[in-house]
C-alpha cells in the first residue's frame, strides 16, 4: 500500500517530504544537544515546560544570557525563522534554532511550519 | 540608528520629565517629527506640564488594546516654533487609572511590551516619526523596563546624591547591560558649575565610574526650579545655557555620537 502511495507521487514531492522530516529531526536533535549542554547531560527534567508561559521583561531578566539574546530578538521581530534571528544575533543558524526550540519547550514561544520553513513567534493572544 | 529613546533614572526627582519634554521640544525645533510618551503611570505629570486639556483617550488605552495609537496622540506643534512636529501621548492621571495600572499582571505587561514594540511599525515606519521619547518612572518598575527593552537608546539621568549614584551603578550593570542597551548618562542638577568646563576629565571619570559614555552635564539652574515645570524651557528661553546643552545632546544623538 505504501509502495502504491509512493509510486503515485512525484519523486520531487517525496524528496521534499524527506527533507522536511530530516529538518524536523535536526531541530529535535539540536534541542537535545542544547539541553544536554545546559544541564551537563544528566538532568533533562530541570528544563521547565510551562505551557503558554509569559515572556515578560522580568522573565527576560532572569534568563541565561544566551537565551535572553534570542528571546529579545524574537520580541522585536514578532515572527521569524531561525535564520532571520541568526542574522540579527550574528550567531549560527543551528545555534539559534536550538535556542528557539528550547524557548518553545519552555512554553515562551510557539512554532509553526509553512512549507519547508519553521516560524517562531510569541503567541500574545493566548498568553494574555 | 537611534529612533526610540527612553529617559530613565534610579531615583525620582532627577529631572527625567523636564529632560524628556525639553529634548523632545529640541528635536521638534530642529525640524523633526517627535512624540513624547508618559510612561510614569503611577505619577503621571506630562499632562500638567504640557497643559493638555479635554483628553479622551490616553496612552493607557493604547496599552490596554482598546484603541489605536493615533487616537491617543495630541498635536502640540503650536507650542514650538519651527518646521518640526511635536506630539504627545499621555498617561491618565485619574486615581482609578493609576490604581488600574498598578494592578496589572505579568501577562498584561508582556502584552504591553508587544504594544510598545509595535510603535516601530505604526509610528516610525508608517507615520514617519523621527523620534519617540519615553518618559519613564524611576527604578525597576515594569513599565520602565518595558520602555528600556523597546528603546534603541537609554538616557540615564543621575544627580550627585550618594544613594542615587550607587543605585544607578547597580542598575547599569544589572539592567541595561543584560539587555545590551546603548546607554548615555546625563549628570543632572550639578551644583559646581566648573565641572561643565572640565568635559574631557568628566567624560573619563564617568566612563570609569559607570562604564557608560557621558551624554551631557547639566548644571542646576535656579530658573528651571523656580519655573516649576510651567513652560517648555527650550522654547521660551532659546538663549539659556540649558537650551544650548540640550541642543548639544540632541545633535549627539542625531549624529549617533553616543558610544
Amino acid at each position: 500500500m505504501i509502495r502504491n502511495e509512493l509510486s503515485s507521487r512525484k519523486p520531487l514531492n517525496i524528496l521534499e517530504k524527506i527533507e522536511e522530516s530530516l529538518e524536523k529531526l535536526n531541530d529535535k536533535i539540536e534541542v537535545m544537544i542544547e539541553i544536554q549542554k545546559t544541564n551537563g547531560g544528566n538532568n533533562l527534567k530541570t528544563i521547565p515546560t510551562l505551557p503558554d508561559a509569559s515572556l515578560d521583561v522580568m522573565t527576560l531578566l532572569s534568563m541565561p544570557d544566551h537565551l535572553r539574546k534570542t528571546a529579545m530578538t524574537i520580541c522585536r521581530c514578532t515572527k521569524a525563522t531561525a535564520e532571520e534571528i541568526a542574522s540579527q544575533t550574528r550567531r549560527a543558524r543551528a545555534v539559534e534554532s536550538a535556542y528557539l526550540n528550547q524557548l518553545v519547550i519552555m512554553g515562551y514561544l510557539k512554532k509553526e511550519r509553512k512549507g519547508r520553513k519553521a516560524y517562531f513567534f510569541i503567541d500574545r493572544e493566548t498568553q494574555s | 540608528m537611534t529612533k526610540i529613546i527612553a529617559v530613565h533614572s534610579y531615583k525620582g526627582g532627577t529631572g527625567k520629565t523636564s529632560m524628556s519634554v525639553n529634548l523632545a521640544a529640541t528635536f521638534a525645533k530642529m525640524g523633526k517629527k517627535v512624540c513624547i510618551f508618559d510612561l510614569d503611570f503611577r505619577a503621571p505629570s506630562l499632562f500638567a506640564i504640557l497643559k493638555a486639556k479635554d483628553i479622551e483617550t490616553w496612552f493607557n488605552d493604547y496599552l490596554n488594546n482598546t484603541c489605536d495609537i493615533n487616537k491617543t496622540l495630541i498635536d502640540m506643534s503650536s507650542k514650538i516654533t519651527g518646521p518640526g512636529k511635536f506630539y504627545s501621548s499621555l498617561a491618565n492621571p485619574a486615581t482609578e487609572a493609576i490604581r488600574d495600572m498598578s494592578s496589572k499582571d505579568r501577562k498584561w505587561e508582556m502584552h504591553a511590551l508587544g504594544r510598545l514594540l509595535a510603535l516601530k511599525d505604526s509610528l516610525l515606519k508608517n507615520d514617519k516619526f523621527d523620534y519617540l521619547i519615553f518618559d519613564t518612572s524611576p527604578g525597576l518598575q515594569y513599565s520602565s523596563i518595558n520602555a528600556i527593552v523597546a528603546a534603541d537608546y537609554v538616557i540615564v539621568a543621575t544627580t550627585g546624591d550618594r544613594s542615587d549614584v550607587d543605585g544607578t551603578k547597580r542598575m547599569l550593570v544589572e539592567l541595561y547591560n543584560l539587555f545590551e542597551k546603548k546607554t548615555g548618562l546625563v549628570l543632572n542638577k550639578v551644583l559646581d558649575p566648573s565641572i561643565t568646563a572640565k568635559k574631557t576629565e568628566m567624560q573619563n571619570k564617568i566612563k570609569n565610574d559607570y562604564q557608560v559614555p557621558l551624554l551631557g552635564i547639566m548644571p542646576c539652574f535656579c530658573e528651571i526650579l523656580r519655573n516649576e515645570g510651567n513652560l517648555i524651557f527650550v522654547q521660551d528661553k532659546p538663549d539659556h545655557p540649558f537650551t544650548k546643552i540640550l541642543a548639544e545632546m540632541a545633535k549627539k544623538i542625531e549624529n549617533d555620537e553616543i558610544t
